[in-house]
């Protein structure tokens, strides 16, 4: 069914086939619609929805809920990331599956309410304390704010970590063409929970290899579950041993780190014989992929290279299309935060940094002239 | 029901702690330990399976008595406890949830103790009020009295300490006590509290020995004298009987309603936007609405896009308004293409449409900046347009009369759309009709054709 969606809406649509039933947020532009929506949408499949006090129980809440065996989801901007920050940790810590979208707004602070801007994309990786990983996911378009937030879901699951959306007012309050019904039928379906078998012990921690990810029981079910804030062993309980918490920092580091490549959605569009590569993500790929278009339509050759997960950073796919490159342009709405992953990877190639902060898009030709495609 | 220490024993297991993780980690004296025995005692008259029984703790050396529960028990950040809870209860109803949370814990999550009481979630929080932060090294708290010592006021405190109950009582929740660790009826307002349906908080005035007893000469004779002095009695303080939260939720919540400010239809109809015209439109073509609050843009674009997506084309739709939804400018772009849209931005617009003062104020700086060929339909009542493109006045004002007077948007998108041959105007109506309920699609039809005459 063709449809004229904001981003938001495919947003709650890709959370409903993904099997969220918790939802717990507050208001806040240009992300309220994402509350407003799942409002409506939770009671008719019978799960649940609220508007909380502030952005700190909106998380507590979802994570509470997730680790009852809900999938849940929060959405904010800006100031409500900042919000969240202590229970990002929390999450990374306790290993919730847990979706939160970023609608990012222009600006620190309160900055441009109704304006976007890509300013969060390292705080996001970056925002909790202790610098452990968790995935981060940006969407170009309304049809991939459905297809990520089923990926962010199924992440989430697969990971036990918090897995945060990257969208911003471009993307979450444009509307456009999509067809989500064939979005789904294209898309596998949800990834269920593992679930820990209800007649042995439940160890909520458990790996053997550092990467291994343990299957979850859920608060009330067939065990007693344990969850802690603090340095814990893999039964969840207190420790001060070095070598315990080592073990655990590692289980934590590499069970997103060692699988970068499972992660890693991105698109590659390269050009025979072309010594410069655009790297891109969320909105701005849109300019990029138009200013590519254009340059090799006035007989120019450049490769593309679009970002879908920007965290764990898609190291291979990013190291595969430099291959043959001798500069690299990122074009970002920020003041130049990606490029600096993309500069340490880059082994001394030049990375030219087309930025933008002002609230309008980077156009096509920004990326073109600032870029020096042609 | 009379309940008391162990009344109820017997039907559930004999004792709710782990024993092996005995003894309790706190200060020889803490009354930390009392609390943890009466929450154990008040779990026993309850009789609940421990599986179904969580307890929440906070941070602080109360947050320490989680690890010592053989229930489900999940230690959260400082002041939180209650989020995790709430979560908790919202997704599984009939959980038991305890919290055990700190004077520190009340403080800085005193937010959270607010809402919860007001939405009367149906969480029991024991509060062991030490009138200080033990784990940090006894600084002050929200319940340090008036002139109490500690590390952070070592000449006397300056702020009044907060009544709990006296805070929460006008939310009229489910239950609220006030006790000490001396007293003997700790287990059983602990059991009343969690036997609650809504929310509920007992109040333990506890002693912190390494810290706040000490420094203020608390003692278990005194703790009674601070009660009086502060007005803050022990004793039940209030029973209600409002719904509990997350059972009235569910109760509440299942009609859905359909239509929204702007006349949308919620959630989206099941009739999709499938084509049917089929239009020849040759180029990306950009289109700038600029009109006031009230006008209706917002809705009027996406009939506009919608009714170009049902011609077989491309469409994609920004809308751009301040805050305060009810004065200022309200406009939006539409941007519809024969071929999939990739940038979505509009550098030069196509065809833009003034419909009042407040619009043309707002896209000043673009019309100042279009080319010859762009168009600009402006409502004629406004008088001359300061721009290099071609500009075409229209009574539209005048045309929405005979119609209504929120129409005059669409009689500016039938303006367009009949002059510049976008789409037929049959695509629109069908958009209007699947996406808007019928009276105010009707209005919309009606003003688009008058545009269309008012053009043609
Ligand atoms: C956000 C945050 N700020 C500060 C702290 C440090 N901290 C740990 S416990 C505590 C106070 C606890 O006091 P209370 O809740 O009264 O518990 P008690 O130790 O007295 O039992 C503080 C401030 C923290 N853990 N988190
Ligand atoms: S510091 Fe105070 S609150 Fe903490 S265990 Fe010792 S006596 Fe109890
Ligand atoms: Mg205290």
């Amino acid at each position: 069914m063709i449809e004229f969606l904001e981003g938001n809406d495919a947003v709650v649509r890709g959370a409903l086939d993904a099997g969220c039933r918790f939802f717990a947020g507050y208001p806040i532009t240009p992300a309220t619609s994402i509350l407003t929506g799942m409002m409506r949408a939770m009671p008719e499949v019978g799960g649940v929805a609220v508007q909380c006090e502030d952005e700190i129980a909106s998380i507590g809440m979802c994570i509470g809920a997730a680790m009852t065996g809900q999938k849940a989801l929060t959405a904010t901007s800006g100031p409500g990331m900042s919000l969240y920050s202590e229970n990002i940790g929390l999450a990374i810590m306790g290993e919730t599956p847990l979706v939160i979208v970023n609608v990012q707004r222009q600006g620190p602070a309160t900055g441009s309410a109704t304006k976007g801007a890509d300013g969060d994309i390292l705080f996001m990786r970056w925002g909790t304390s202790g610098g452990l990983p968790l995935i981060v996911l940006s969407p170009e378009s309304v049809a991939e704010c459905y297809t990520l937030t089923r990926e962010a879901f199924d992440l989430a699951e697969r990971f036990r970590v918090p897995v945060i959306l990257a969208s911003q007012k471009e993307v979450g309050l444009t509307r456009e063409r999509v067809d989500l019904d064939e979005a789904r039928d294209a898309y596998p379906p949800p990834r269920p929970r593992d679930v820990a078998p209800a007649d042995r012990p439940y160890v909520p921690h458990a790996f053997d290899q550092p990467d291994d990810v343990a299957p979850l029981s859920p608060i009330g079910g067939p065990h007693l579950v344990r969850y802690t804030t603090s340095m814990h062993d893999e039964r969840a309980w207190l420790t001060g041993d070095p070598a315990v918490i080592a073990r655990m920092m590692e289980h934590l580091r590499r069970k997103i780190d060692d699988h970068a490549d499972e992660i890693a959605r991105f698109d590659f569009d390269p050009d025979e014989g072309a010594e410069t590569l655009v790297v891109s993500y969320g909105v701005s790929a849109r300019s990029a992929r138009e200013a590519v278009a254009r340059v090799r339509a006035a007989g120019g050759r450049v490769s593309l290279l679009v970002l879908k997960t920007l965290f764990p950073v898609p190291e291979a796919a990013i190291r595969a299309a430099l291959i043959g490159i001798e500069r690299v342009v990122v074009p970002e709405m920020n003041l130049g935060q990606y490029a600096r992953e993309v500069q340490l990877l880059a082994d001394g190639r030049e990375v030219r940094s087309v930025t933008r902060m002002d609230t309008e898009l980077v156009s096509p030709d920004d990326v073109i002239r600032e870029g020096g495609l042609l | 029901m009379t309940l008391g220490p162990k009344s109820g024993a017997g039907a559930g297991p004999l004792s709710y702690l782990d024993e092996a993780s005995l003894p309790l980690p706190f200060c020889p004296g803490c009354g930390h330990a009392k609390v943890t025995h009466a929450i154990d005692g008040a779990l026993q008259i309850l009789g609940r399976p421990k599986e179904r029984v969580v307890v929440v703790t906070d941070i602080g050396c109360v947050g320490l008595t989680d690890r010592h529960f053989d229930t489900n028990a999940f230690h959260g950040l400082h002041g939180r406890s209650i989020t995790y809870a709430s979560g908790i209860k919202l997704a599984d109803p009939d959980l038991t949830v305890l919290v055990v949370m700190g004077d520190g814990g009340a403080g800085i999550g005193g937010a959270h103790l607010l809402a919860a009481a007001r939405r009367n979630i149906g969480i029991c929080v024991v509060v062991a009020n030490n009138f200080n932060y033990g784990m940090t090294g006894g600084q002050h708290s929200c319940t340090t009295p008036f002139g109490g010592v500690t590390a952070t006021c070592h000449l006397g405190n300056l702020e009044a300490p907060l009544d709990l109950m006296g805070t929460l009582r006008p939310s009229k929740p489910g239950f609220l006590a006030r006790t000490s660790v001396f007293a003997d009826d700790v287990p059983a307002l602990i059991a009343r509290g969690l036997a609650t349906q809504g929310f509920s908080l007992v109040d333990i005035w506890d002693l912190c020995v390494a810290y706040y007893a000490g420094q203020n000469t608390l003692t278990r004779n005194t703790i009674g004298d601070l009660m009086a002095e502060l007005e803050m009695p022990a004793g039940v303080h209030f029973e209600g009987t409002r719904p509990e939260f997350a059972r009235a939720w569910r109760d509440l919540y299942h009609p859905v309603e359909t239509v929204d400010d702007e006349g949308m239809c919620l959630p989206p109809p099941d009739v999709g936007l499938a084509p049917v015209a089929q239009s020849a439109l040759a180029a990306r073509t950009g289109i700038l609405i600029a009109g006031a609050a009230g006008q209706k843009i917002r809705s009027l674009a996406t009939i506009l896009g919608a009714g170009a997506i049902m011609s077989g084309l491309h469409a994609t739709q920004k809308d751009d308004y301040p805050i305060t939804v009810l004065t200022g400018h309200s406009a939006a772009e539409v941007l519809i293409s024969p071929e999939p849209i990739v940038y979505t931005g509009i550098e030069v617009p196509d065809v833009v449409l003034i419909l009042s003062e407040e619009g043309r104020t707002r896209v000043a700086r673009k019309l100042a900046k279009l080319p010859p060929e762009s168009r600009v339909y402006v409502e004629a009542s406004l008088g001359p347009v300061e721009t290099p493109a071609r500009v075409i006045p229209l009574d539209l004002k005048g045309a929405a009369k005979e119609v209504h007077r929120l129409a005059v948007g669409a009689v500016g998108v039938g303006a367009i759309l009949a002059a510049e041959g976008i789409y037929a105007l049959e695509a629109f109506e069908a958009a209007a009709r699947s996406l808007q309920k019928q009276k105010v699609a009707d209005t919309n039809i009606a003003g688009l054709r008058a545009g269309a005459a008012l053009a043609g």
